[in-house]
């Protein structure tokens, strides 16, 4: 493969990438050789021609707009970040497991920001549970020891909060969630 | 008229009610050391108003001024600062402001004034007219005793379309405490209505056809004004969406950016469905709903559109119709307002069925804005309401009203939140009725003493959100620890600085509120996370002074404090930095002063300060 060939086949997995991303799906090595193929390109890894692998790496190195994210299912996945964040695509990799969207999600908030998150949220896009899923996802974690830091609150409003242990205390996230519940709406 | 100097009105206009005395000054000679604003209105209290002046005396003074920005293409420039010794101050009458944003200072600005100070007392009811070089006090007999929707209709229709009216209601004219001057039918200034009122002042309307003038590079104006565009976020400076969305790397459920794609202005004809990118700067103005965040979803549904003031592409004050109030309870479908003003009749109860975002909810704001707005009650930032809530439940009440008036209210719809109720309440304080609509008037400092209320049975009942002076405390220690405990020892009424809590509630994580903290403060230490407090430190007290010394500068320059400063943005690109050289970038192309002498005179200096900061610390270089 020539170097400008090399190019132009980086070049049509960055704009596969973006594509994906527009319209908010994180793409694959196999789908992404799959359009390398569309446009008549040589198939990495034959005689002469970079693995898919050196390919990707060398088309991130050349578009610092575009991610990688090793997918729940192992897979590494990639993405387009001005147009499909790291967060937004972690939550539509973590969908097919409702269970660990929930406590990923959690957990993140609880370390980064600090705060609790309310339970309706996982109803509402992207997340888009139905409340029997996220029942049954709450049941699941109670019972497996791997979760045993995802906790809940409940508020004067009897609005329930997650919250992970690992990085909030219940007492801080217990005044955090009824801040977030009532505080703010009576202190504009 | 266009002023010859940049960014100034060039006139301060001064009427004397008592006289009839119509005179001006030129703002840049007398008041240009003080900016504008409340530095003029600070100004003037101090340097005219003798000592043990009471709030209705004549020779107590109200003064309207804004600043160079208003009027101008700069984002968020519609705030009038309104200063005089404030009657719900106790135990006795002290100089604060109240703020209002709506059309009045840009008006004022092209009519040519920059302030405008009301002096002495009318012997019958007047409205002050206002065209431009036309200065007219005219009888407002028939307008006395009427309401703020009606007042400015008449007036609208006697001054023609292109005219703002700023009116007190029913509350000022009955020399309540608690009451608003309010102009562009929703945008108020607290704590001040009973002044005008005491003056026998019911409206100042302004009409004016000129121009605010831009001394400096107009390219470069244009240019800051679009990167101005390009750093804001929702209200109150809010960088980040309170849903996941694609393009943002962080989400916030308790952001005021709540306009998701997808969402509709339900009550719009057609309706309006919020679309294009989340960052399209022609679309700020769907990011903001302050009823969808007050009321929650069911908001959109009888959402009209954003509302604001003078070059706001915010529109915090979100209209919302609601066609069944006019059968249920009498009153017009559509009412429009923010934050306190949105929720002024939700806060009276100390639950609601449904809760706080239910149905009910929804139609005790719209009664209560119905009434409020149009009557001219003040809130008191909630401590209104909170007086009420603790007065009834704890029982006091029983004890200090007599038998017959506590029988006349529907205390079983209070319990059990009925939004009728407010039609029993929220009149009679406006109208001064009874001993508890008297009482309730005259703020919670009036009325800790009118019933000899030791007052630290307030202050030591977090519920009432109590402080000092009559007054509660505003974003102070449950929002931002040390910081906002300083900024709420510095003002005679609440605070109303928002410079602080606009950045603590951003949105954004810690980590990334802490490395903006570095870069405008000197140290990650300047913040902390919300009740997660450490101790005090020199750049906590930093971060104090500059809150302060940025809102005071908003409040001079016609610049809203409720929506800045910007030293946070939504931009990834900027690792989520803003600016903190707007206002003074601003001011100085406005003005044509040298870059160094806006910053200077605005007390911006932010990295010789800043360096300065670092130096108090041993051991920290700049």
């Amino acid at each position: 493969m020539t170097g400008q060939e090399s190019q132009t086949a980086c070049q049509a997995l960055a704009m596969a990438i973006r594509e994906a991303s527009m319209a908010g799906q994180l793409v694959g090595k196999d789908a992404l050789l799959a359009e390398l193929r569309a446009h008549n390109l040589p198939d990495p890894g034959e005689p002469g021609v970079p693995d898919m692998d050196a390919l990707l790496a060398e088309t991130l190195a050349a578009n610092p707009d575009l991610a990688a994210l090793t997918s729940i299912s192992g897979e590494i996945l990639y993405h387009a970040q001005p147009l499909l964040s790291r967060t937004y695509a972690g939550i539509l990799d973590s969908k097919s497991s409702p269970v660990r969207l929930i406590a990923e999600e959690v957990r993140r908030n609880s370390a980064d920001y600090p705060r609790p998150l309310p339970l309706e949220l996982f109803e509402q896009s992207p997340f888009d549970l139905i409340p029997e899923q996220i029942e049954a996802g709450l049941k699941t974690m109670a019972a497996d020891p791997e979760f045993d830091d995802i906790s809940f609150i409940t508020t004067s409003t009897g609005a329930v909060y997650l919250f992970s242990s690992r990085h909030l205390e219940r007492p801080y996230a217990a005044f955090l969630a009824e801040r977030a519940d009532t505080g703010l709406f009576l202190n504009p | 008229m266009a002023a010859e100097k940049g960014g100034f009105g060039g006139k301060v206009l001064r009427v004397d009610l008592s006289t009839g005395k119509i005179s001006l000054e030129d703002t840049v000679a007398k008041y240009r050391e003080v900016l504008g604003g409340t530095g003029i209105g600070y100004k003037v209290l101090w340097e005219e108003v003798p000592a043990g002046t009471a709030p209705f005396d004549a020779a107590n003074k109200i003064v309207f001024a804004t600043g160079v920005l208003a009027g101008t293409g700069v984002p968020c420039n519609g705030r009038t600062a309104v200063t005089t010794l404030f009657p719900s101050c106790r135990p006795q009458p002290l100089v604060a402001s109240g703020h209002m944003g709506g059309h009045f200072a840009a008006k004022l600005k092209y009519a040519g004034y920059d302030a405008l100070i009301i002096e002495g007392k009318a012997d019958r009811p007047v409205w002050l007219f206002i065209r431009d070089g036309c200065i007219e006090i005219r009888d407002a007999g028939h307008l006395w005793g009427t309401g703020i929707r009606r007042t400015t209709q008449e007036i609208s229709q006697e001054m023609g379309p292109e005219c703002v009216v700023a009116a007190i209601g029913q509350a000022g004219e009955n020399l309540v405490p608690l009451s608003v001057v309010m102009n562009s039918v929703s945008h108020s200034a607290g704590g001040v209505g009973a002044v005008m009122g005491a003056k026998n002042l019911k409206t100042i309307a302004v009409q004016g056809s000129g121009s605010v003038r831009i001394a400096g590079d107009k390219s470069e104006w244009e240019r800051l004004v679009k990167f101005h565009l390009s750093i804001l976020g929702a209200n109150n400076q809010h960088v980040v969406p309170s849903f996941p969305h694609p393009q943002s790397e962080y989400y916030n459920p308790s952001s005021r950016w709540v306009g998701a794609p997808g969402k509709r202005w339900g009550a719009a004809e057609p309706p309006v469905e919020i679309n294009g990118g989340l960052y399209d700067l022609n679309r700020i103005s769907f990011r903001s709903n302050s009823g969808a965040f007050y009321l929650g979803d069911q908001a959109w549904r009888y959402t009209v559109r954003g509302n604001g003031c003078t070059g706001c592409p915010i529109r915090c004050h979100t209209i919302l119709k609601v066609p069944s109030l006019e059968a249920k309870y009498g009153i017009r479908e559509v009412a429009q307002n923010t934050c306190g003003g949105m929720v002024f009749g939700r806060s009276f109860f100390k639950q609601l069925p449904g809760g706080l975002t239910g149905p009910v909810a929804l139609e005790a704001c719209m009664v209560g804005m119905h009434m409020a707005d149009d009557l001219g009650l003040w809130c008191n930032y909630g401590q209104l309401q909170c007086d009420l809530i603790k007065l009834y439940y704890d029982g006091t009440l029983k004890t200090k009203i007599g038998s017959d008036e506590y029988a006349s209210f529907s205390w079983d719809k209070y319990e059990n939140g009925d939004p009728a109720f407010l039609f029993e309440i929220i009149p009679r304080i406006a109208m001064r009725q009874g001993e508890l609509g008297q009482t309730l008037g005259l703020g919670t400092g009036g009325l800790l003493a009118h019933w000899s209320i030791p007052e630290d049975v307030w202050t030591q009942d977090s519920a009432t959100a109590y402080w000092k002076l009559g007054h509660p405390k505003h974003h102070a220690n449950e929002d931002d620890g040390q910081c906002g405990v300083i900024i709420n020892t510095q003002y005679n009424r609440d605070a109303q600085c928002h410079s602080h809590v606009n950045f603590i509630r951003n949105g954004l994580p810690l980590a990334v509120q802490k490395k903006l903290a570095t870069e405008i403060w000197g140290s990650p230490e300047a913040v902390d996370g919300v009740g997660d407090y450490t101790p005090m430190n020199i750049h906590k007290a930093w971060r104090a002074r500059w809150s302060l010394v940025r809102k005071e500068i908003h409040d001079s320059l016609g610049l809203c404090n409720w929506m800045g400063p910007w030293v946070a943005s939504p931009l990834k690109e900027r690792g989520y930095s803003g600016d903190d050289s707007l206002e003074s970038r601003f001011y100085a192309l406005a003005t044509g002063a040298p870059t160094a002498k806006a910053y200077a005179r605005l007390g911006l200096q932010s990295v010789d300060e800043g360096l300065a900061a670092k130096e108090l610390v041993p051991g920290v270089k700049g």
